[in-house]
């Protein structure tokens, strides 16, 4: 559902040479999920679609061009993550030309699967997006049951930037039960949550998908990689994977936009919005700061305050 | 030193990252001072607490220590003005974090101690080195505790 003007606008763009290179999404080959799309010439403007199967956060791909003018298609976590991006100096706003989506939420296909009593998300072939409707074979589900957990809660699906606009508008919603599974993990003991962040790690295979959708982990060499000193070993063996988990969700205190990028792109299903969503509630508590909110404003951990929290100092 | 949990007479080993400028003069006045502190602290000396990276801390709960303190000058007081400031904000946020997943919270410690405060120092290392004792040894992230030894099952 590309509105026709903004297909113009984007072709006038490539023609014009305003943008050098468009990112958006085209159709995808796994079942209900888009694959992002590089677009160069004004008459490939069509491959481009907007709907509920566009997951990916396309600011992941911005950077390698900063020294062009890129247009993009954000959606109101995307467009959180261009500014996170621009606060800490990797982007500059008058080289992007950014069109901005008020978004509903995205599909979690894993959540189909659950629906239609499948294994995997491959099994879902010939699955359809119907307007608000996927259709599975009999199957009819409203794609408001089966949104990405992290945007049935979100509060901020409009951009914050842009220079086009599509897309519903909507009331800022309140953040109340945004952080309902952190507290749930937090009023467990201390061996439950070991026991439930292991378990959730134990599922993970170190294969970085999460690093890799991740637009924030820009690193040219990860922690992970380095050799001299080795801080892993790159085999899927605890406690090296809850040690990568653990620094790499860490590296995202006060930068996380909470886009869900990296739970979505995993192929085991390691929630990790249970491990990332609590350093967010942390930073918004103890630093009163929410990332992407305000190109001007300099991440938590890049400044301080001579009366922060203390308490936790013997 | 024993592998945790072998031998009944374990002692906590516990990593120490002091500031050159304080906390490490610290330790060195309770030192010349013949003040008596338990000898289970291996330190580390870093020019600031800034320079302290929680990966440095959960690397070595990773590689066997038991546990962790890291410490510098008091606010106010850092060398280069604002590093132990930094520091704060991060290590609020990582102490958290840790607990929050299930790392016993005295695990990893955080003090300010100045140049001047030998007494402090060996106070401190005695309460890090008490609550790292009543937890025993550390299982969690060790890679030679027993409980985590197997590879991930390849199917």
């Amino acid at each position: 559902m590309l509105p026709d003007e903004i297909r113009a606008t984007i072709g006038e763009w490539l023609a014009t040479g305003e943008v050098d290179l468009f990112i958006g999404w085209e159709p995808g080959t796994v079942p209900l999920t888009a694959t992002p799309a590089f677009v160069r010439r004004p008459d490939e403007v069509d491959r481009l679609i907007w709907d509920a199967t566009c997951e990916h956060n396309l600011a992941r791909f911005v950077r390698p061009y900063r020294d062009k003018t890129v247009g993009i298609m954000v959606k109101g976590c995307d467009a959180r993550a261009l500014i996170g991006l621009m606060q800490e100096g990797q982007l500059k706003r008058e080289r992007l030309r950014i069109v901005g989506i008020g978004c509903d939420g995205v599909i979690d296909p894993r959540r189909v699967c659950e629906r239609a009593g499948v294994e995997s998300v491959e099994e879902l072939d010939g699955a359809q997006l119907e307007g608000d409707v996927v259709v599975f074979g009999d199957l009819r589900i409203p794609v408001a049951e089966i949104l990405f957990a992290g945007c049935e809660t979100c509060n901020q699906r409009d951009p914050q930037v842009y220079d086009l606009r599509m897309g519903p508008e909507h009331d800022e919603t309140s953040l109340a039960d945004r952080y309902a599974h952190v507290e749930a993990m937090a009023a467990l003991s201390e061996d439950e949550r070991w026991e439930r962040f292991t378990s959730e790690i134990a599922k993970c295979n170190l294969c970085y998908a999460c690093r890799n959708a991740c637009p924030f982990c820009y690193c040219n060499v990860c922690f992970a990689e380095q050799t001299n000193p080795q801080w892993l070993t790159p085999t899927a063996h605890d406690p090296d994977v809850s040690f990568f988990q653990i620094i790499r969700t860490f590296h995202l205190a006060g930068r996380c936009v909470a886009c869900g990028a990296c739970t979505r792109a995993c192929p085991q299903g390691v929630d990790l919005r249970l491990m990332l969503d609590k350093l967010c509630a942390d930073v918004a508590e103890l630093y009163d700061y929410v990332a992407g909110e305000d190109p001007e404003a300099k991440p938590p951990l890049t400044t301080y305050r001579q009366d922060d929290y203390n308490d936790f100092v013997l | 030193m024993s592998i945790a949990g072998e031998s009944t007479n374990w002692e906590p080993k516990i990593l120490a990252f002091l500031c050159n400028w304080c906390s490490y003069a610290g330790a060195d006045l309770a030192g010349t001072s013949r003040i008596q502190y338990p000898p289970n602290v291996r330190v580390i000396r870093v020019p600031c607490s800034g320079r302290v990276n929680p990966l440095h801390i959960v690397s070595a709960l990773r590689q066997g220590a038991d546990g962790v303190l890291v410490s510098g000058c008091h606010p106010g007081d850092c060398h280069y003005l604002s590093g132990n400031l930094y520091a704060r904000r991060r290590f609020a946020l990582l102490q958290r974090y840790l607990t929050y997943l299930g790392i016993e919270p005295g695990r990893v410690q955080f003090s300010w101690v100045s140049a001047s405060e030998g007494g402090r120092f060996a106070e401190v290392v005695t309460e890090v080195t008490e609550a790292v004792r009543a937890l025993g040894p550390a299982k969690r992230l060790n890679v030679r505790a027993e409980s985590i030894v197997a590879p991930m099952e390849l199917s």
